[in-house]
């Protein structure tokens, strides 16, 4: 793109370059009436190609929705005859509708492939576009032009069916033109502050007071500083209640007792001995807490200086009783490094898959397990994102 | 279902449930089995999951799923953003329910900060959950007889005709939030968006044509014959079995569990409007249904009687919070459990940390987790139409799944 | 050779026919589906969308032809076409006006039977061939069914065979001009017999709620998941004249053919054959899915004893009701 005066232009194809002739052209373009004959029948060709684009639904996510409510009733995308196939076999339009990550990419390149010439892309919604917020995040791809060829890209969060709908239209154009001979410039991914830049071009009008600017400027610079004096600190957790509900009970705080924990702080669940663990969630079991809630591993880091203290982990529990009164029980561990928590799956058959998730993200590791696997990331993914030293926007071949 | 059947086939599939771990080859190493990739683009998988069918025939002998294909480090993402920047990021995860996300997260901020929300936001909040868990709902019956008369058929004429009455829903509350979606409507210790004039009438308007539409859906598909076949007896789940795997919501309440938050934990103005709690029994795919067909109806009811007792007053007990420095957290660590329509959605947050103003760990608890996890328990013995049928009977959304 | 050409010339104008109504008539169809569903339907490519279907050859057409890997290329290659020719062979016997008829077989009956329940095998070949699961899952579902529901199916047209003694379609047809339609007397064996045929008309032509070879929500696309351009359009094309031409069976032997009063017999005849063609669209746009084991019972539990019975009862009229048999 040419930045230079401030307006972005469309790329020039250097057309000589692009210039093929094949050797039976000028032969055939003599032969008295072909091209005349011909040239309908290109025309009745194009014409059904874009009148009848069927859309392989690559739904992921949010947007997936909205594809579902552009072939309902208010929209109905049968209208311009375009139906949605399952398989990609019969499909010519893909459309990327939410967000893809690593794990899902190379199914979706498996999956273009498998669709047959002519085809085209649609990248439905900012993550497929550019990843939207996700983008600096090590699981997800910044945007699905990285390893597809996107024909047509609608902004939003996700676009409204009308918006998906006037994205069909747009390359039903891009067919005609195309089909036409004429050369179609590639449509840019929308920059993502294009996009939040108002659309007219008020800021750039020569006509404009530069003070305005300024001043609006200042102003919009103030509503993002700091204001101390509207500052609402510091709440200490267990000094608000507002769930009466959910406080421990005294028979919890009995048994936790009798399992030899001193200790209850303000801040959080108290701390239980290792060894104690899963007698304690049999116990409660046995007290009606049936409801598996979550277990939670959280990294905390080596600190130095003033308040160092080793690197540990701290894994959290919670279990909910069932019926009216429902309660919360919960109670932490503390782990050092290397140190594996007892498994709770004897217990509670829910904790199966969260504990999984907890070895997958934070990396503790859970003794008895009996199928402790990655659940998020790809079997062969290196670290666990969620430890503290664990840059967000990870390196991820080949897309970051 | 008579009592003593239904007490049979828990029996049955009490004895009938396997270990989800078992090595396959200890089924029958003379089987020639087919390994079935199910998903993660399938039409009936319901986003982006996976599951391994081993079938003998038809019958599913071991159903592995695998999760993990829409992971997008949300959970990351909120140790690296402010308080008040969350609540837009977590209504992409239960894209279906978006309101109950943000109640959740908002629930467990307002905990950890110590922020009192004033009473007319609660209605509000109920307000705006119920009419979502109809939506959510809609959507739900919508696909799930999709999944059982195909895209190309009967099923595709009740999903058309949901979405039509979701749509209203959506109306509402773009008329309310400005957005047809993604709301981002709730904020730290209140609502961002105060009624609009003229919503309670148009919403009694929405809620008769929905409650008067409700019996044709019902023609279409519970009173079906059809429906029926292909519903009673499938997909077992007895509540022992629920409630160990830590399933809550519709599903464990058709196990025969009778355990609701919004009536057994109140928040919001459930404490004020109280909630007849639908249970059923059998714990099959039609008690499911019957359970979320029962429950539109009370979410109606819900709503009709609320929209006109909401309490005058702020619907933000402070200034909206706009500035991302403006909430702070010196430490704690809260855990906030609501009731959407797929079950205990849970926010575990740990405040404090080096930055004060973002949460230290934030993990979401998502019901559709839970329910997945049932799979490789109540798939085998059943053929791999009821796969899809009982893969859409637990309304899975992935979003909240992976997150 | 005379009959040669007569063939050759009415089955040509006959096929051509049908296509072209097919064409229409998937139009008719995502219409009719779109009224029941509160939407529109094509409106776009033509006056009131009419030419949507046209378009749709014509891009199915150009599409790249792909051929799997491991599949089995010549079964893999015959399949749409064997499915094209079956479908269209049972035209051949029809009757739709008492002279426009491309060969009036004697055994008409029997060749309708026999090339009707040859669909199954390009289907079968379909999902063989595509070396993929699901649509190997999908012609394991489609054998199962047609050898199933071919057995009501023949009971079913039994009945008029022997209420009119004859094996030939036209023959039937002229025997209902003559005395009654079979479906209003004896009505107690002409309805239900009616009702088998078009249930098992339905199943042999995979309509819903008995279309579980392409469980498009199972099975993704069934026996034509790997299925692309021209090839696909074979099928999709064999699929609606196979239930085109099952309706028009339907409508000779049990509503009486071209019989009926005001108007030439071609116009009644096709009136009654797109009667029920559009039943069948709107049963499909209304049913949910049975399943295959569900699908069994119905047709060895409850149509095949009931199709036996009817058998027997039309057998017992010819031979003991008075006038029963000519």
């Amino acid at each position: 793109m040419n930045e230079s005066d401030g307006k972005r232009r469309l790329p020039r194809y250097d057309e000589a370059a692009l210039a093929y002739e094949h050797p039976l052209y000028k032969t055939l373009l003599a032969a008295p009436g072909l091209s005349v004959s011909v040239a309908p029948l290109d025309l009745l060709l194009s014409w059904g190609t874009m009148n009848s684009l069927w859309v392989f639904p690559m739904a992921t996510s949010c947007c997936g929705i909205e594809l579902m409510s552009a072939a309902a009733s208010r929209v109905d995308l049968d209208r311009m005859g375009t139906i949605v196939r399952a398989t990609p076999r019969q499909a010519d339009v893909m459309v990327v509708a939410g967000t893809i990550t690593v794990k899902m990419a190379p199914r979706v390149k498996l999956l273009w492939d498998q669709m047959p010439e002519p085809k085209w892309c649609i990248a439905m919604g900012s993550c497929a576009i550019s990843g939207d917020f996700y983008r600096e995040l090590y699981s997800v791809v910044p945007g699905i032009d990285t390893f597809l060829p996107v024909d047509v890209y609608i902004p939003g969060c996700p676009p409204n069916p009308e918006a998906l709908m006037h994205g069909l239209l747009r390359l039903q154009e891009k067919v005609k033109l195309a089909r036409a001979g004429q050369l179609v410039a590639k449509e840019y991914p929308p920059n993502r502050l294009d996009i939040t830049k108002p659309s007219i071009a008020r800021l750039s009008d020569p006509a404009r007071d530069p003070a305005l600017s300024a001043a609006q400027e200042k102003s919009a610079g103030e509503a993002t500083a700091t204001d101390e004096s509207d500052e609402r600190g510091g709440g200490n957790a267990s000094a608000v209640e507002p769930f009466a509900a959910e406080t421990t009970s005294t028979d919890v705080e009995a048994l936790l007792r009798e399992l030899g924990v001193t200790e209850f702080p303000k801040d959080g669940a108290p701390i239980v001995p290792v060894e104690q663990h899963v007698t304690l969630a049999r116990r409660l079991r046995a007290m009606n807490y049936r409801i598996f809630v979550h277990v939670v591993a959280t990294h905390f880091p080596e600190k130095t200086g003033a308040k160092a203290a080793p690197e540990r982990f701290e894994v959290a529990y919670a279990l909910r009783s069932v019926g009216s009164g429902s309660k919360i029980a919960s109670w932490r561990l503390s782990l050092a490094t290397g140190q594996a928590a007892p498994t709770l799956v004897g217990v509670f058959a829910g904790a199966d898959w969260q504990e999984r998730e907890q070895f997958d993200l934070v990396g503790v590791r859970f003794d008895g397990h009996p199928d402790l696997r990655r659940i998020m990331m790809p079997g062969n993914w290196e670290g666990h994102p969620l430890r503290k030293d664990y840059p967000a926007d990870k390196a991820c071949t080949p897309w970051r | 279902m008579e009592m003593s059947e239904a007490h049979a086939v828990l029996a049955s599939a009490r004895r009938a449930r396997v270990d989800p771990h078992l090595s396959i080859k200890t089924y029958d190493p003379e089987a020639d089995m087919m390994l079935l990739h199910f998903g993660p683009q399938h039409p009936s998988t319901h986003g982006v999951f996976r599951m391994d069918l081993h079938l003998d025939g038809e019958i599913v002998v071991k159903a592995t799923p695998y999760v993990g294909y829409l992971h997008r480090a949300v959970e990351k993402l909120c140790e690296k953003l402010s308080y008040v920047m969350l609540t837009p990021i977590v209504d992409k995860n239960d894209y279906v329910a978006p309101m109950t996300n943000e109640q959740a997260l908002n629930m467990a901020f307002e905990k950890l900060l110590g922020v009192e929300v004033p009473r007319r936001a609660r209605w509000l909040r109920t307000i705006l959950a119920e009419l979502q868990r109809v939506a959510s709902h809609l959507l739900w019956l919508g696909t799930f007889t999709l999944d059982l008369g195909g895209a190309l058929g009967g099923g595709s004429t009740l999903f058309l005709h949901c979405f039509r009455e979701r749509e209203l829903i959506l109306d509402l509350f773009e008329d309310l939030t400005g957005a047809r979606f993604h709301y981002n409507t709730h904020t730290i210790g209140g609502n961002r968006h105060d009624l609009p004039a003229g919503f309670a009438a148009k919403v009694k308007q929405v809620v008769a044509v929905i409650e008067a539409r409700l019996p044709e859906y019902a023609a279409l598909s519970l009173d079906n014959g059809i429906f029926k076949a292909r519903t009673t007896g499938v997909g077992v789940l007895d509540g022992d079995l629920a409630l160990e795997l830590g399933i809550t919501g519709p599903v464990l309440r058709a196990s025969g569990v009778d355990h609701d938050l919004r009536r057994d934990a109140p928040y919001h103005a459930y404490d004020e409007l109280p909630v007849n709690v639908v249970v059923g029994h059998g714990g099959d795919c039609r008690a499911r249904a019957e359970v979320r067909f029962a429950e539109m109806r009370e979410s109606l009811r819900l709503v009709r009687d609320a929209i006109d007792g909401v309490p005058e007053g702020p619907i933000n007990g402070y200034k909206p919070i706009r500035q991302p420095t403006m909430a702070k957290s010196t430490g704690g660590q809260v855990y906030v459990g609501i009731e959407t329509p797929r079950g205990e959605l849970g926010t575990f947050v740990i405040g404090g940390g080096d930055t004060p103003t973002s949460p230290y760990r934030l993990k979401i608890r998502p019901p559709s987790l839970h329910s997945l996890s049932a799979l490789p328990y109540i798939l085998p013995g059943q053929t791999v139409s009821d796969a899809v049928a009982i893969l859409g009977s637990l309304d899975p959304i992935m979003g909240e799944v992976d997150r | 050779m005379n009959g040669l050409v007569h063939g050759a010339v009415y089955g040509g104008v006959i096929a051509s026919v049908l296509l072209t109504t097919i064409a229409f008539g998937i139009w008719f169809e995502r219409k009719f589906a779109g009224r029941m569903q509160s939407r529109l339907g094509p409106t776009i490519v033509g006056p009131f969308g009419l030419l949507q279907s046209v378009a749709d050859v014509v891009k199915l057409l150009q599409k790249e032809d792909i051929v799997p890997r491991d599949a089995d290329r010549p079964l893999f290659d015959l399949a749409p076409v064997l499915a094209a020719l079956f479908s269209l062979g049972v035209a051949a016997v029809v009757p739709f006006s008492p002279t426009i008829i491309a060969s009036d077989l004697d055994v008409g009956v029997l060749y309708i039977l026999a090339v009707g329940g040859l669909m199954v095998i390009p289907t079968f070949m379909a999902g063989w061939a595509s070396n993929n699961k699901f649509a190997l899952i999908g012609g394991m579902r489609a054998i199962a069914q047609s050898v199933s529901y071919g057995v009501p199916l023949v009971l079913a047209v039994l009945v008029p065979v022997i209420l009119s003694g004859t094996l030939s379609v036209s023959g039937i047809v002229t025997y209902q001009a003559n005395h009654h339609w079979f479906l209003t007397w004896p009505v107690f064996i002409g309805v239900p017999a009616f009702a088998i045929y078009y249930m098992a008309m339905l199943a042999e032509s995979n309509r819903i709620p008995f279309d579980i070879p392409e469980a498009e929500s199972e099975l993704v696309a069934g026996v034509t998941t790997e299925y692309t351009g021209a090839k696909f359009t074979l099928f999709y094309m064999a699929e609606y004249v196979h239930t085109l031409v099952g309706s028009a069976v339907g409508a000779a032997l049990f509503l009486g053919g071209w019989d009926g009063p005001f108007a030439p017999g071609l116009h009644w005849m096709v009136l009654k054959t797109l009667v029920l063609f559009t039943v069948v669209y709107w049963v499909r746009w209304s049913l949910l899915r049975l399943r295959s084991d569900q699908l069994m019972v119905l047709c060895w539990k409850w149509l095949t004893p009931i199709g036996v019975l009817l058998v027997l009862g039309a057998a017992a009229w010819v031979q003991f009701v008075p006038g029963g048999f000519q």
